[in-house]
C-alpha cells in the first residue's frame, strides 16, 4: 500500500523525530523513502543548515536500515511544493510534524499541517512529538470511533508501525455513556460493553489481525479526549495513532474536537492519520 | 527501545545535542516547540459555570417557569400575593442550588502541592558554559548538572555520575536513597537506574544528565495529569438525588398540567388554574430536602472526625456506607508498623555464626541509636535493637554503601573491621541468594573476630533448597524475612556483592493492630470485600492475612511481576474471586486495580500515602489518605484522611456512612409524608369548589421551616442494630423506592391530609360557612381555617418525626428519649408554629390568623392516631416478616 513514503523535514527538531516514524514505516513496508526539505522564502542560513544536517542524519539512518532513500530540497511554499513532489513521484503517504504554534490555533486552521492534510492527494500522517525518551514505542494506543472509513488502510498503517517497532497495539473505543431520564447513567461492565462493539471496529480488528501483531482492546464510557489522555497516561502508552477529525467547524464548536484536544494534551507522541487509499 | 537502553553517544545523537549542551538559539526554538517545563492543571469546568449549572437542571427550569408565571400574574393581577410567591420560588431555587453546590464543591490543591516538589532554578550547560536557568525553561536536549540537595527539574538520562544517589519517594513511595549510574540499562524506563526523574531529589554525589521529557510529559507530570484529570464521578447519593429530583419534578409537572386542564374544563379562570398548578408543583417539590441532606452529611462528617476519620467532601460520608471493596495497604494500616525480631535461622545454629549474622544486621543498617532512642525505619530499628542486645555495640568504619531500593531489594555496606575490608549485605532472599557462592557452616579455624573460625561451603542446589525452605517456613509464620550475607574484599575490590557468603535469615514480625481482626470480621458480615495490596512477599502477606482473618482458605496471591504481565481480562477474572491478595506491589499498580473493580460496578475505597498513590486515590469512590504517614499530595487528593492510619477507623467510618444513608431515608420518609397534606387541599380546592385550604406560603412554611430541624434530628439517629450485618446496598436500589414512597404517600400522608382538612372544615363550620361559599383571601374566618389546616399538618408531623425514627423497630425499643435532638427539633417546630399563628409578623408573612387554644387539642388525636398506626404497622412487619 505504501510503496513511496515522503517525510518533510525542516530546521525544527520535531520534524526530524517525526521523520524517524516515517523511516520505521518505510522499513516495515519495504518502501522507498523521500526526505524532503522545502526552504521557505527568507529562511535564515542557520535554519537552512540545521535542516540540511537533519536530512543528512536521517539519510544515514535510512542507509543503515537498507531503505532506498532520496533527498529532495526545494524552495517555495511548502504545501505547494510537496504537492508537486507527491504528484510527480506518486507518493502514497506523507509524514509531517505539527508544531506547537499550530495547536495554539483553533482547529489548527491555516497551518501547514492542516493544509497538507486537506490538500495532498495522498494519505497524510501528522506527527506531534512531545516525548523524546521513547525511541521505539513499545505500546501503541489506537483510539477508534464507532464509524471508521478506510478501515483497511488504517489497520495496515497501525499494523506496519507496530511491526516495525515490534510494538503491542491497544485498541480503545470511548463510548457515550448510556443514560435514561429517570435512571441517570446506566453502568455496564466491560463484558456488557463488548457486546456492543460497533461493526466498523470489528471490521478494523479483522483487518488488524492480518498484520499478525499482538493486540488487545477495550471500550470505555466517558469524554473522548479526556478518556484517551487518561488511558495513555495511566498505561504508559508510547504512541497514539488516531484518525484525523472529520468534524465540521460548527460541530467542533458545539461538541468539541477530540483530535484538537489531544494535540494539546497528549502525554506521548501522537500520529494523526488522514487515509486516502480506497478499498 | 527507550532512552535508557542507549549508550551515551546514542543518547546525544537521538536528542540532537552534545555534551556542550544546546546553543541559546536552538534552546529558544525547542522551548517554543516543547513549551515550558511546568505542571499544569487539566482544564476543568470553572467554578462559576458549575454554580450556574445548578440553576439550569430540569427541576430548576420547572421552578423558574413557575416563578416567571407568578411574576407575570402579579404584573397582570396585582395584589393577589403572586409577587411573594414568585420570590419564594426563586428563593427555593437559590437554596437548592447553593446546597447542591456545597455538596459538590471540593478544593483541588493536590497540583499545587506537586508543584512544590519541582525546583525554581537549575544548573545547565548551554553553549559549552555552565549556567543557571529557570527550571521552567528546561527543554529536551538540555544538559543539566545535578549535585547534592538539587531537585531534578525534568526526566533526564544520566551521562555522567559520581556516587549519585537520589530520593525517588515522590515516584515510588520508597524513601531510601537510590544509587544511580550512567551505563545503558536494558530494563523498563521507569525502573531504570540511569534516569533521574523530575520531582526527585539528589541525596548525595553528583551527575550530568540530558533532559528528554519536560512538564506534563515527565513521569511526575503523568501523576499530576492523572490526579487532575481522573474523575470519580458523582457519588452514589448525588446520583440518587438527581434521579429522585427528576421523578419528583416529572410527577409535579404532570400533576400540575393535568389539574390545570381539569380546572379549565370545569370552568375555573385561567389564573385560578394557574395558581393551582403552581401550588401543585410547589407542594410536590420537597424544598427542604437538599438543605437537610447537606446538613445531615455535615453532621455525619463531624461524628466521623470524632472517630478519627476526617472527611473532605461531604458526599463521601454517604459513599463510605455504600463501599463494596476496600483495597488496603498492609504495613501501618493493618499492622502496627512496629517490627520485632522473632526468629533467627542459620545452617549450623552455632552461636559464632549467629554472632556474625548479628554483626551484619548491626553494620548493614542505617538506624542510629542516639541519646537512648533509635532513629530509623521500623525494620532496621528492630534489627539494630536485637543485634545490640545480643552482641553489644560495635565500632567499624563504613567505607561505602549501596543503599536499599525496592527494585534491587537489598542493601550493602563495606566496613573495615580489624584492618579487614568486609562487605555486608541484607535483603530479600530472591535478590541475595543468587549473589552467594558459599554458605557459612561449622567453625574450624581462626579467621574473623571473636577468635572463632569458619568454613565456607560452596552453595549447591540442595543447600539452596534448604535455605528456601527455611525462608518459606518463616514467611508462613507471618514473618517478614530478610537474608544476610557477607564478603571478604581485597583492599581495592569494589564489588562487595560478588561471591558472597550466605549467613542466615532473620524473621521479623510486624504485629497486626489489635482492633483489626474484629474490624475485618465486621467487614465480612457487612459483605465488604477487603483486598490487601502490599510490598511484602506473597507468603508473608498470605500468613498475616490468615492471622487477621482476611482470608480463610487458599487465597489467590498475585505478585507485582505477574500483575504487570496480566491482561485486563485475566486480572478482571482474578479480581472476581472471593479472596485475593496482591504482594510485591508498588503504588503505581493500584490505579489499575481500582479501575477494573470500578468497571465491574464495585464501589471502591482505597488507602494510600505516597505521591504516586494520588491517581488511585482520585479514581476510587473513596480515596483514603494516611494522616500520620501520608504525604501532602495524598492528603489533598483523598476524600478522607485517617488521623490514626488505622484500618479499624475505616470500618467505623463505613458504619457511620451506612447510618447516614439510613437516616437520610428516614428523614425523606418524614419530609415526603407532608407532601400529601400539602397536595390534597389543592385537589379538594379544584374538585369540590371549596376555598383553598392551604396557601403556597404555608406550604413553604412547613417545607423550609417547621420540618427542617426535626428532619435534621433524624439525621442524628443511632445506627439500627444489625446495620453492619447487611450486605452493601444494591447499586440498583433507589433512594426513593416503592416501600418508602408508599409508606409516606399512602400511609402516613393520608392521615396528615385528613387531619389538615378536618382542621380546616372544623374552623369553617364553627364560623358558619356553608358548602360552596367562596371566601376572600383576607377573610378572618378563611385565614383561621387555613391556619388550622397548617396546624394540623405540623401537629401530625410531630408524631411523624417520632414514627420515622425507625422502619421496623418500635420507637420504645430503640429508646424513646435516646435521640435528644428530636425533642429539640420538636420544640423548635412548636415555637416556630406559635410564631406563625400568634405573632403579627408570622400572620403577615404566612397569611395566618390566631386560632383558639382548643383547636390544638382537637387536632392532637390525629397525631396519636398516626403514631399508633405506625407502631401497629411496625409490629405487623416484625411479626409477619421475621
Amino acid at each position: 500500500m505504501y510503496k513511496k513514503i515522503l517525510t518533510a523535514v525542516n530546521e525544527h527538531l520535531n520534524s526530524e523525530i517525526a521523520a524517524r516514524y516515517a523511516l520505521n514505516l518505510a522499513k516495515a513496508c519495504g518502501s522507498k523513502l523521500y526526505i524532503c526539505f522545502i526552504a521557505e522564502k527568507g529562511i535564515t542560513k542557520s535554519s537552512f543548515e540545521k535542516a540540511e544536517e537533519a536530512m543528512k542524519r536521517l539519510f544515514l539512518d535510512a542507509e543503515k536500515l537498507n531503505i532506498e532513500t532520496e533527498s529532495i530540497t526545494e524552495t517555495g511554499e511548502p504545501v505547494e511544493e510537496i504537492n508537486k513532489i507527491v504528484k510527480k513521484e506518486g507518493i502514497n503517504i506523507v509524514f509531517a510534524s505539527t508544531r506547537r504554534e499550530d495547536i495554539k490555533r483553533r482547529f489548527y486552521a491555516g497551518t501547514v499541517a492542516r493544509n497538507l492534510s486537506l490538500k495532498l492527494p495522498c494519505s497524510v500522517a501528522l506527527v506531534r512529538v512531545v516525548h523524546m525518551g521513547r525511541v521505539h514505542p513499545k505500546d501503541i494506543l489506537v483510539p477508534l470511533k464507532a464509524r471508521i472509513d478506510h478501515a483497511k488502510e488504517r489497520a495496515y498503517f497501525t499494523g506496519m508501525m507496530a511491526q516495525g517497532f515490534h510494538s503491542k497495539v491497544f485498541i480503545f473505543h470511548t463510548v457515550k455513556p448510556i443514560t435514561k431520564f429517570f435512571h441517570g447513567e446506566i453502568h455496564l461492565t466491560p463484558a456488557q460493553w463488548e457486546e456492543r462493539v460497533p461493526k466498523d471496529i470489528s471490521n478494523y480488528i479483522e483487518q488488524l489481525k492480518k498484520c499478525e501483531i499482538e493486540f488487545e482492546g477495550r471500550l470505555s464510557p466517558g469524554h473522548t479526549s479526556r478518556s484517551i489522555t487518561i488511558e495513555a497516561a495511566s498505561r504508559r502508552h508510547d504512541l497514539i495513532i488516531m484518525g484525523a477529525s472529520e468534524r465540521s467547524m460548527l460541530s467542533s464548536v458545539l461538541k468539541g474536537n477530540p483530535v484538537e484536544d489531544l494535540l494539546k494534551e497528549t502525554p506521548c507522541d501522537l500520529i494523526i492519520l488522514k487515509p486516502r487509499h480506497e478499498g | 527501545m527507550k532512552i535508557n537502553n542507549l549508550s551515551k553517544e546514542e543518547v546525544l545523537k537521538n536528542l540532537v545535542t552534545s555534551e556542550n549542551g544546546l546553543s541559546e538559539e536552538e534552546a529558544q526554538k525547542r522551548l517554543s516547540e516543547f513549551g515550558h517545563n511546568e505542571i499544569k492543571e487539566t482544564k476543568k469546568t470553572p467554578l462559576s459555570i458549575r454554580f450556574v449549572k445548578q440553576f439550569t437542571h430540569f427541576l430548576a427550569i420547572l421552578l423558574w417557569i413557575g416563578a416567571g408565571l407568578a411574576l407575570l400574574s402579579e404584573y397582570l393581577h396585582p395584589g393577589e400575593g403572586m409577587l411573594t410567591l414568585g420570590l419564594a420560588i426563586i428563593g427555593v431555587i437559590f437554596i437548592n442550588a447553593i446546597f447542591t453546590f456545597i455538596q459538590e464543591y471540593r478544593a483541588e490543591r493536590a497540583i499545587g502541592k506537586l508543584k512544590l516538589l519541582l525546583p525554581f532554578y537549575v544548573k545547565a550547560i548551554r553553549e559549552g558554559k555552565e549556567t543557571e536557568i529557570p527550571a521552567g525553561e528546561v527543554i529536551p536536549g538540555d544538559v543539566i548538572i545535578l549535585s547534592e540537595g538539587d531537585k531534578v527539574p525534568a526526566d533526564s538520562r544520566l551521562i555522567e555520575t559520581t556516587y549519585l544517589t537520589v530520593n525517588n519517594a515522590p515516584l515510588t513511595g520508597e524513601s531510601e536513597p537510590v544509587p544511580l549510574q550512567h551505563e545503558p540499562y536494558l530494563g523498563e524506563l521507569i525502573e531504570s537506574k540511569n534516569i533521574a526523574f523530575a520531582g526527585t531529589a539528589v541525596v548525595s554525589g553528583s551527575g550530568k544528565a540530558v533532559v528528554f521529557a519536560t512538564g506534563m510529559r515527565t513521569e511526575f507530570g503523568r501523576i499530576a495529569r492523572l490526579t487532575s484529570a481522573v474523575e470519580a464521578g458523582l457519588s452514589p447519593l448525588q446520583k440518587e438525588i438527581v434521579k429522585a429530583t427528576r421523578v419528583i419534578a416529572f410527577l409535579a409537572a404532570v400533576m400540575g398540567i393535568i389539574f390545570f386542564f381539569i380546572g379549565q374544563f370545569i370552568g375555573r379562570s385561567f389564573w385560578e388554574n394557574f395558581i393551582f398548578a403552581v401550588g401543585i408543583i410547589v407542594a410536590n417539590v420537597p424544598e427542604g430536602l437538599l438543605p437537610t441532606v447537606t446538613l445531615s452529611l455535615a453532621m455525619g462528617s463531624q461524628r466521623m472526625a470524632k472517630k478519627k476519620a476526617l472527611i473532605k467532601t461531604l458526599t463521601s460520608v454517604e459513599t463510605l456506607g455504600s463501599v463494596t471493596v476496600i483495597c488496603t495497604d498492609k504495613t501501618g494500616t493493618l499492622t502496627q508498623n512496629k517490627m520485632e525480631v522473632k526468629q533467627i535461622w542459620t545452617f549450623d545454629n552455632q552461636q559464632s555464626t549467629i554472632d556474625l549474622l548479628m554483626k551484619t544486621a548491626y553494620l548493614c543498617n542505617n538506624t542510629k541509636f542516639i541519646e537512648g532512642q533509635y532513629k530509623g525505619d521500623p525494620t532496621e530499628t528492630a534489627l539494630l535493637k536485637y543485634a545490640r542486645e545480643n552482641i553489644g555495640d560495635l565500632i567499624a568504619d563504613r567505607i561505602s554503601e549501596i543503599p536499599f531500593d525496592s527494585e534491587r531489594k537489598r542493601m550493602t555496606t563495606v566496613n573495615i573491621i580489624d584492618g579487614k575490608r568486609l562487605g555486608f549485605t541484607k535483603g530479600a532472599l530472591e535478590s541475595l541468594l543468587p549473589l552467594c557462592k558459599y554458605v557459612l557452616m561449622h567453625p574450624v579455624r581462626n579467621e574473623l573476630s571473636n577468635g572463632v573460625n569458619y568454613r565456607k561451603i560452596p552453595i549447591d542446589e540442595k543447600l539452596k533448597e534448604e535455605i528456601t525452605n527455611a525462608y518459606h517456613s518463616a514467611m508462613d509464620k507471618e514473618l517478614r524475612v530478610l537474608s544476610f550475607a557477607y564478603s571478604e574484599l581485597e583492599m581495592h575490590n569494589s564489588e562487595p556483592e560478588k561471591d558472597m557468603v550466605f549467613l542466615g535469615l532473620i524473621g521479623l514480625e510486624d504485629p497486626p493492630r489489635p482492633e483489626v481482626p474484629n474490624a475485618i470480621k465486621k467487614c465480612r458480615e457487612a459483605g465488604i470485600r477487603i483486598i490487601m495490596i502490599t510490598g511484602d512477599g506473597s507468603r508473608t502477606a498470605a500468613a498475616i492475612a490468615r492471622e487477621i482473618g482476611l482470608v480463610k482458605e487458599n487465597p489467590i496471591v498475585i505478585e507485582g511481576h505477574d500483575f504487570i504481565k496480566m491482561s485486563d481480562r485475566e486480572l478482571r477474572k482474578k479480581l472476581s474471586e472471593k479472596e485475593i491478595i496482591f504482594a510485591r506491589m508498588t503504588p503505581k499498580h493500584k490505579m489499575r486495580v481500582v479501575s477494573i473493580l470500578k468497571e465491574e460496578g464495585e464501589r471502591v475505597a482505597v488507602t494510600g500515602d505516597g505521591v504516586n498513590d494520588a491517581p488511585a486515590l482520585k479514581k476510587a469512590d473513596i480515596g483514603i489518605a494516611m494522616g500520620i504517614a501520608g504525604t501532602d499530595v495524598a492528603k489533598e487528593t483523598a476524600d478522607m484522611i485517617l488521623l490514626d492510619d488505622n484500618f479499624a477507623t475505616i470500618v467505623n467510618a463505613i458504619e457511620e456512612g451506612r447510618t447516614v444513608y439510613e437516616n437520610i431515608r428516614k428523614f425523606i420518609s418524614y419530609i415526603f409524608s407532608s407532601n400529601i397534606p400539602e397536595i390534597v387541599p389543592y385537589l379538594a380546592y379544584v374538585l369540590f369548589k371549596i376555598p383553598l385550604p392551604l396557601t403556597i406560603m404555608q406550604i413553604l412554611a412547613v417545607d423550609l421551616g417547621t420540618d427542617m430541624l426535626p428532619a435534621l434530628a433524624l439525621g442524628a439517629e443511632k445506627p439500627t442494630a444489625g446495620l453492619m450485618k447487611q450486605p452493601p446496598r444494591d447499586p440498583k436500589e433507589r433512594l426513593l423506592n416503592f416501600k418508602l414512597l408508599s409508606r409516606a404517600y399512602l400511609f402516613l400522608g393520608p392521615i396528615e391530609a385528613a387531619a389538615g382538612l378536618f382542621g380546616f372544615f372544623y374552623v369553617l363550620n364553627s364560623g358558619g360557612w356553608k358548602w360552596g361559599e367562596m371566601l376572600s383571601s383576607n377573610n378572618i374566618l378563611y385565614m383561621q381555617a387555613t391556619t388550622a389546616c397548617l396546624n394540623a399538618i405540623i401537629i401530625t408531623q410531630i408524631a411523624n418525626v417520632l414514627a420515622c425514627r425507625s422502619f421496623r423497630e418500635s420507637v420504645f425499643s430503640i429508646g424513646f428519649f435516646s435521640n435528644k435532638l428530636i425533642f429539640a427539633g420538636i420544640a423548635f417546630e412548636i415555637a416556630l408554629q406559635l410564631f406563625i399563628v400568634y405573632h403579627p409578623w408570622g400572620n403577615a408573612i404566612f397569611a395566618t390568623s390566631p386560632i383558639a387554644a382548643q383547636m390544638w387539642f382537637v387536632l392532637i388525636p390525629f397525631a396519636i392516631l398516626l403514631f399508633a398506626a405506625e407502631e401497629t404497622r411496625k409490629f405487623a412487619i416484625r411479626y409477619f416478616m421475621k
